[in-house]
């Protein structure tokens, strides 16, 4: 039944305009996280939540628990009946000072920011706001209401906002209060559950997105159940204690307008035991496999291969993790969500081929990719490589100081040139395909993300001369058993590795160490930056029967130069006045 | 007399217009020319070109077309370029490489020609550093390298990072699942000559400097044929029925890169091509 039908129903049947007697309140929202145990961490750290005795998998904020779950998840909070829910701080200033402090990258706390990069709004007559994302995809709202701290309100984003609003008044109770800048509200034991109306078409499911249910406590579930099936409330199941439930309390669930679904509990209500299986994953680590070999005899590398599962591994070790061996299933998989949500910034899940739940290969446990030095981190520099780092930084900051003034302002990559060496090897959060091709004495590797090509050929041949600099260098590649090395010179330094200069000699190694399974291993060798070498690793996975590189054309359709450029210009006639 | 001299006598035979590859036509060609090119190449149709592991001619290598296809697959004289130039950016005088006479335009299509011409000094993706389309990568200026192997042979180009993969090991291939400018190629032996057909193209991509194009319905068929060690006979027949009236032919010949130590190097030209593409957006602005 859609939602204008049965709220046609309840008009015609007489529910809606008599209202319940005891009133409902918030209690639980039901987030998807692939790590419970990070989710009630970052909760807890940004937002104020207060952890809840023995349970691993829930937060309580002011209250109202936010229960995590570990599913795959199909998308963000927008674009669904729940936009978003918000809590209330009484300063709100130093809050988002305190948020933007702990930066962007990594910490999975993402602010969004207005056209003039602020990310606090004083509107008047409105509370003043912002907005930031959960790393998985839960979009939160920061108010200051003095009068009300914490959990503040649910925003419903609804097709009709003021028959939404009265079905939950029919169905939970409540006062009709708008609050400030809302189409309509309710006010449910001092929060607040508000509608806007929904911009872009039908709301889609929650079922399945980051927020996938929100759940109200009712006195008496039995009784109360009994009056919302005679308005019409279809119940998906009769109330119950779910199957490995905390407590014998019951919970029923129903669909609200707009594809909402929301569950009702009886007071001690308290969640479900998550159950969740421990997948490792097998990394670089050598096993006895004798690889396939080419018709003309040489180990066969050929196929179609993906890096979606080392996507997230950080190349050093985080000082957090020193003397872990590898993460936890859990832990790995928290970690490529934080990456895969934080590299950039507005691309729906659904467009990433890292995304948990669609992706089959299991996300990396393996800590970080530098190998040696043993402790994970790049080896000390040289004085001539501080001098060096520190000039491009300066050169750095110039350029950020002002808005590009030119493509050469932005990085090669950004300008479809390249990604460099050992970088165009790194996995990403798309696009990741490595197709190696062999013929006699040469093998072609080909990278999807920038459709860049090696061709290394395995018989020893003269080296170019010193001058005949390039972006990729110029590689010399041989046999050292199953083991295809390539060792590339000749940079011109303009894609560096952590600072790396021109003069770096990059060893590559490659191994098939099992049917589906390619170790990566690559040393940099560059004596003027690093007083030694250091050499990292990772793996990719074979995907030859469905996987099939897409040609990324990269220049050809590199609309956000245009609009990188074009947004400069504009920022330039606003900061002159003309 | 040189494999070079009798490949150029080949190509200059009328009677072997759009023929060559052909079996039936191979045995009336070599009645009809016995004296000119039998004994020049031997009895081996390929003029004893290298054999692979399993007996396939052996295209493995660098190679490069010699000639002024990239300017105008049609005869052209000279003719000015850019002014600032000078000399050097004069195009050259060349006989055309299309088989019987000129392209086969439809009436608005070669109407675009004209106006692709006109416009070509900023519109023509080769400036722009787009990637080259097929057949064009084949004839630009600059070394390709074929890696030939059991299942995929790779052509690696040096202009714009191009690369093609041929796939050798699909029997019945699936139609491309995406346009793109160098299309989805599926190959296979006939006799001697690698065949190899292509489609799925994005229609972007122009055949020549002259503004010659096709559009997202083009298919092409190429024919790799060994001519000896070190040249191979070049076919592509370009059919599109939304800009050429019936399907028309280009042949020329490709030379092995003889120098030691060749090698196709890269040659990634975006960044020469941005002021042409963003120069307007510049803070002070280029163009």
């Amino acid at each position: 039944m859609s939602s204008a039908s049965r709220l046609a129903v309840w008009a015609a049947i007489g529910l809606l305009g008599a209202t319940s007697a005891g009133a409902a309140s918030f209690h639980h929202l039901r987030i998807i996280s692939p790590s419970p145990l990070e989710a009630v961490a970052w909760y807890a750290r940004h937002l104020d939540c207060d952890e809840v005795p023995d349970r691993t998998d829930a937060v309580a904020c002011s209250g109202i628990e936010l229960i995590f779950v570990a599913m795959p998840t199909m998308g963000s909070t927008q674009g669904t009946g729940v936009n978003h829910v918000a809590f209330s701080y009484a300063d709100l200033a130093s809050k988002m000072a305190e948020l933007e402090a702990v930066g962007v990258r990594g910490s999975g706390v993402r602010l969004q920011r207005s056209d003039d990069g602020s990310t606090l709004r004083d509107v008047a007559g409105m509370f003043k706001h912002g907005f930031l994302f959960d790393p998985w995809g839960t979009r939160i709202e920061l108010v200051e209401d003095p009068a009300r701290l914490g959990f503040h309100h649910v925003h419903l984003s609804a097709s009709d906002p003021a028959a939404t609003l009265r079905w939950y008044r029919q169905v939970l109770g409540g006062d009709p209060d708008p609050l400030h800048g809302a189409d309509g509200g309710l006010r449910l034991e001092g929060r607040w559950l508000l509608a806007s109306r929904h911009l872009d078409g039908a709301p889609a499911a929650t079922r399945g997105r980051a927020i996938t249910h929100v759940a109200f406590s009712v006195p008496d579930l039995g009784t109360e159940a009994v009056r919302m099936r005679r308005g019409g409330v279809e119940f998906e199941g009769e109330p119950a204690a779910p199957p490995n439930g905390r407590t014998s309390a019951k919970r029923a669930f129903a669909q609200g307008p707009d594809n909402v679904t929301v569950a009702f509990v009886e007071p001690g209500y308290a969640g479900v035991e998550a159950a969740r299986s421990a997948s490792g994953g097998v990394e670089t680590r050598r096993e006895p496999y004798e690889p396939p070999r080419t018709p003309w005899g040489e180990p066969d590398l050929q196929g179609v291969w993906t890096g979606n599962a080392a996507h997230g591994i950080p190349l050093e070790r985080p000082a957090n993790l020193e003397g872990v061996e590898s993460l936890t299933a859990e832990q790995a998989a928290a970690r490529r969500e934080r990456g895969t949500l934080g590299s950039i910034w507005g691309y729906e899940r659904e467009w990433r081929d890292t995304t948990l739940g669609y992706d089959k290969m299991a996300p990396s446990t393996q800590v970080a990719m530098i190998v040696d030095p043993p402790d994970g981190r790049l080896p000390a520099m040289t004085p001539e490589g501080k001098r060096l780092a520190a000039q491009a930084q300066v050169a750095r900051r110039r350029v950020l100081a002002r808005p590009p003034a030119g493509p050469e302002d932005l990085t090669p990559y950004v300008r479809c040139i390249t990604r460099g060496l050992p970088g165009m090897m790194f996995p990403g959060i798309y696009n990741n395909g490595l197709q190696i091709s062999q013929g006699p004495g040469n093998v072609v590797i080909l990278k999807e993300m920038i459709h860049e090509a090696r061709v290394v050929p395995t018989e020893p041949r003269d080296p170019v001369g010193p001058e005949l600099t390039s972006w990729l260098g110029d590689p010399q590649g041989r046999w050292e058993g199953d083991t295809l090395v390539v060792e590339t010179h000749r940079f011109n330094g303009r894609s560096p590795v952590r600072g790396s200069s021109a003069a770096m000699k990059l060893t590559e190694r490659f191994t098939r160490v099992g049917p589906t399974k390619l170790a990566y291993e690559f040393t940099v060798d560059d004596p003027t930056v690093w007083v030694q070498p250091w050499t990292a690793a990772f793996a990719f996975d074979l995907d030859d029967e469905q996987y099939e590189l897409v040609e990324y054309a990269c220049h050809e359709g590199n609309y956000g130069m245009f609009n990188i450029l074009s947004g400069a210009r504009a920022k330039d006639r606003a900061a002159t006045g003309r | 007399m040189t494999a070079h001299r009798a490949l150029a006598r080949t190509l200059d035979s009328e009677s072997l217009s759009g023929r060559v590859g052909s079996n039936r036509v191979r045995l009336v060609v070599a009645a009809g020319f016995v004296s000119l090119v039998v004994p020049v190449l031997g009895p081996a149709q390929d003029g004893g070109a290298n054999r692979t592991w399993d007996g396939r001619p052996d295209l493995n290598g660098i190679w490069q077309a010699i000639g002024t296809a990239h300017w105008n697959l049609e005869d052209h004289p000279a003719a000015p370029g850019h002014p600032d130039l000078g000399a050097i950016g004069a195009i050259p005088p060349g006989q055309g490489v299309v088989l019987g006479g000129p392209i086969p335009y439809l009436d608005a299509a070669r109407e675009q020609r004209e106006q692709n011409f006109e416009t070509r000094m900023t519109n023509d993706p080769e400036a722009k550093c787009f990637l080259p389309g097929v057949p064009r990568a084949t004839y630009l200026p600059y070394p390709f390298q074929i890696v030939q192997g059991d299942r995929k042979i790779m052509i690696v180009y040096g202009f714009a990072e191009a690369n093609r993969t041929i796939h050798m090991d699909k029997e019945n291939p699936e139609s491309p699942p995406l346009d793109s400018w160098m299309g989805r190629s599926h190959g296979r032996w006939d006799g001697d000559t690698l065949v190899v057909d292509v489609e799925g193209f994005n229609g972007e991509a122009w055949l020549d400097r002259a503004g010659n194009f096709a559009s997202s319905s083009l298919k092409v068929r190429e024919r790799y044929t060994p001519f000896g060690r070190n040249a191979i006979l070049y076919e592509a027949t370009i059919e599109d029925p939304t800009v050429f009236s019936r399907p028309w032919t280009i042949r020329l010949p490709l030379y092995r890169r003889l120098e030691e130590n060749a090698r196709v190097l890269e040659f990634k030209c975006v960044e020469f091509a941005e002021d042409l593409v963003y120069g307007h957006l510049r803070r002070e602005p280029t163009r």
